[in-house]
């Protein structure tokens, strides 16, 4: 078993286990290197503020295109279930596919999702056949029902968007993947470091969502890579099964020069 | 005999060139599409910033290597035409308690981006200092960076002074309200008519969107407000997660909001959100905002590469100059003069200019990062 066994997500083969956003880099071909050096699969575009009904941001959807990459639109902007479900629909046009990373804003400030505005648009886009990858805060209770409204994919946060924070509630997290075992988790937001990254793979969930850790990186194609690595050895650590902590030291070898039994009485 | 140049556009770029090649003894005509004292060009609505470091966080090094050639060239012209459209007083970023982050991110991008030397124009400031500098910031911010050496233009009144002191020269010729179409070495087709040139000099921004492959327009909306209690003397940067914005002091207690960076070629009118965003940032700067009046919106669309990085394309009888980005005002004086040496002289700063002509064309210096 290794990490670049492919698997399947949303009706797609997959193999990198990295979504890469495509917002606030210093220019487009900044962008495309750092999505380049990421090695995702799967790339976010948002749409809401650029006009799409006159094919306002048409050059930079281009643009994009050309990466020959995944397209995960998302409803970043709206805070509303009709403004969401608008802007899927629209999505669905531009980028001609039926996937939307369903984003509803409950809180101005820190963009917390509204939980119970997405499990009103994500049920309503899941009877319009879209495959929804709601975003979505790390509750028990809105992650069930939003999987018993037909979401196989959940987006729960790591921490608030852009705050870099990384995991801040790890135990909720875990409680996620046990009681979920059969929904594709992504970890999307809050992640800084490539540490978080790995950290979230270890607890088993099955990808990453990333944007401002990269794009505002000093060097954001340099980043790329880490978090891609990060990723890679976070999900190999997992698979691997790893040793559990305990409170004492437990030499792998026996310590030379001391009898064996000098070693036990140590304890 | 003397050289005759057609400069197409007549934004700050094209009125550049203009004043630079007739002091070097050209013969110039200007045409644009639009009125020469038009508010609808995206220089007109540009903001004049002339901050070769500030940019420096998130453009590529290169923006701040030809930025600082923007300072001597400007106040050199407005020395001679127009005094008061030059301005000094340098920049100062600033952050709320909670954006603090955001203030540290800036300063770290800025110190990775700039050689050693330049890091030294950086001066931290505590609220002490913040207040020397901006009485009226009342205490309001306690961490802050200060770059004194940069300035900006009254870019209205400057381009109007351009516009008047190229009429003033017998060589020189303004149309306006003109369609050209038809861009080629030494000729252009004027309404339809065929006229021809030593050198044609394209500067149309995104009107050249059809000659230039890979450029786009990234929309940006500024907002004009008139505050009487308000009393700020520099360049103000609010950092913030999501609603950074500058506030550019104007005369008679006018201040520029902006702008909003949106990819999107898209020139309508400033959205309730935009407007939202940016008057909300600016009243957390100052109280006075509140009480202030919205004078005018200001929306348009900036001509970019996907690089972000200017471009020029130089061949014989044609250049074409375009993607200044955001950094109109900024990187116009450096450009200008690359383009007369290579027009009198062949010589090529291979760093953004490509000589299409030559059998061997140089590609365009890779856009990495250090």
């Amino acid at each position: 078993m290794t990490q670049n066994t492919q698997f399947e997500v949303g009706g797609e083969e997959l193999s990198s286990r990295m979504i890469i956003g495509t917002a606030l880099y210093p220019s487009p071909d900044v962008m495309k290197q750092s999505i380049v050096a990421s090695a995702a699969d799967v790339i976010t575009v948002s749409l809401r503020r650029q006009n799409p009904a006159d094919d306002g941001g048409m050059d930079f959807w281009q643009y994009t295109k050309q990466l020959g990459k995944k397209f995960l639109p998302n409803t970043a902007g709206c805070h509303s279930v009709k403004e969401a479900i608008t802007t899927a629909q629209m999505a669905r046009e531009i980028f001609d596919t039926n996937w939307i990373k369903l984003e509803v804003i409950g809180d101005d400030y820190n963009l917390q999702p509204d939980p119970f505005a997405l499990l009103e648009a994500a049920t309503e886009l899941i009877r319009q056949d879209f495959v929804v990858f709601p975003y979505c805060t790390d509750d028990l209770v809105l992650c069930q029902k939003l999987h018993a409204a037909g979401c196989d994919i959940l987006m729960p946060w790591g921490a608030p968007i852009g705050t870099g924070k990384g995991l801040i509630n790890p135990y909720a997290l875990k409680t996620l993947r046990s009681r979920l075992p059969e929904v594709f988790l992504v970890i999307d937001a809050g992640i800084g470091l490539p540490s978080h990254a790995a950290a979230a793979m270890e607890l088993g969930f099955d990808a990453v969502m990333l944007n401002t850790a990269i794009a505002q990186a000093s060097d954001p194609v340099l980043m790329a890579g880490a978090f891609g690595k990060a990723i890679e050895a976070g999900r190999e650590a997992y698979l691997a099964g790893n040793i559990q902590p305990r409170e004492a030291a437990q030499p792998s070898s026996p310590v030379v020069g001391m009898p064996f039994w000098h070693q036990e009485e140590n304890f | 005999m003397l050289q005759t140049v057609a400069i197409v556009g007549a934004g700050v770029m094209g009125r550049l060139l203009a004043l630079k090649l007739l002091q070097q003894g050209f013969k110039v005509s200007v045409y644009d599409r639009e009125a020469r004292h038009s508010s609808h060009t995206c220089s007109f609505v540009g903001a004049g910033m002339l901050t070769p470091y500030t940019e420096a966080e998130s453009a590529e090094p290169l923006v701040h290597e030809l930025g600082l050639e923007a300072f001597d060239c400007w106040q050199n012209l407005c020395q001679q035409f127009s005094p008061t459209s030059f301005r000094i007083g340098g920049s100062l970023i600033v952050a709320h308690p909670n954006d603090q982050a955001d203030l540290q991110r800036f300063e770290q991008n800025l110190r990775f981006n700039l050689q050693p030397e330049h890091q030294l124009a950086l001066q931290q400031v505590d609220q002490v200092a913040i207040d020397q500098l901006e009485p009226d910031l009342g205490g309001r911010f306690q961490q802050g960076v200060y770059l004194a050496a940069e300035s900006w233009l009254v870019s209205e009144t400057i381009l109007k002074a351009m516009a008047d002191e190229l009429d003033q020269n017998a060589r020189f010729s303004w149309y306006d309200n003109v369609e050209i179409s038809d861009i080629m070495p030494g000729q252009i087709s004027v309404s339809g008519k065929i006229e021809k040139f030593d050198w044609v000099l394209d500067c149309r921004g995104l009107g050249a969107k059809q000659d230039i492959p890979g450029l786009r327009g990234v929309r940006g909306e500024l907002l004009w407000l008139h505050a009487p209690e308000v009393k700020l003397n520099r360049l103000i940067r609010l950092m913030h997660p999501r609603y950074q914005i500058y506030v550019i002091p104007r005369p008679n207690d006018v201040y520029i909001i902006g702008a909003t960076q949106i990819e999107s070629e898209d020139y309508s009118d400033i959205t309730v959100r935009s407007a939202l965003e940016l008057l909300s940032a600016a009243y957390t700067v100052h109280r006075g905002f509140g009480e202030a009046s919205v004078v005018k919106t200001a929306t348009h669309c900036r001509p970019a590469m996907p690089d972000n990085l200017p471009v020029v394309i130089c061949q014989a009888g044609l250049i074409r100059v375009n993607g200044l980005f955001r950094h109109g005002y900024l990187l116009s004086p450096a450009i200008s003069s690359r383009v007369v040496e290579f027009m009198q002289a062949g010589n090529l700063d291979s760093r953004f200019m490509q000589r299409l002509d030559d059998q061997v064309a140089p590609a365009p210096a890779a856009s990495s990062r250090r």
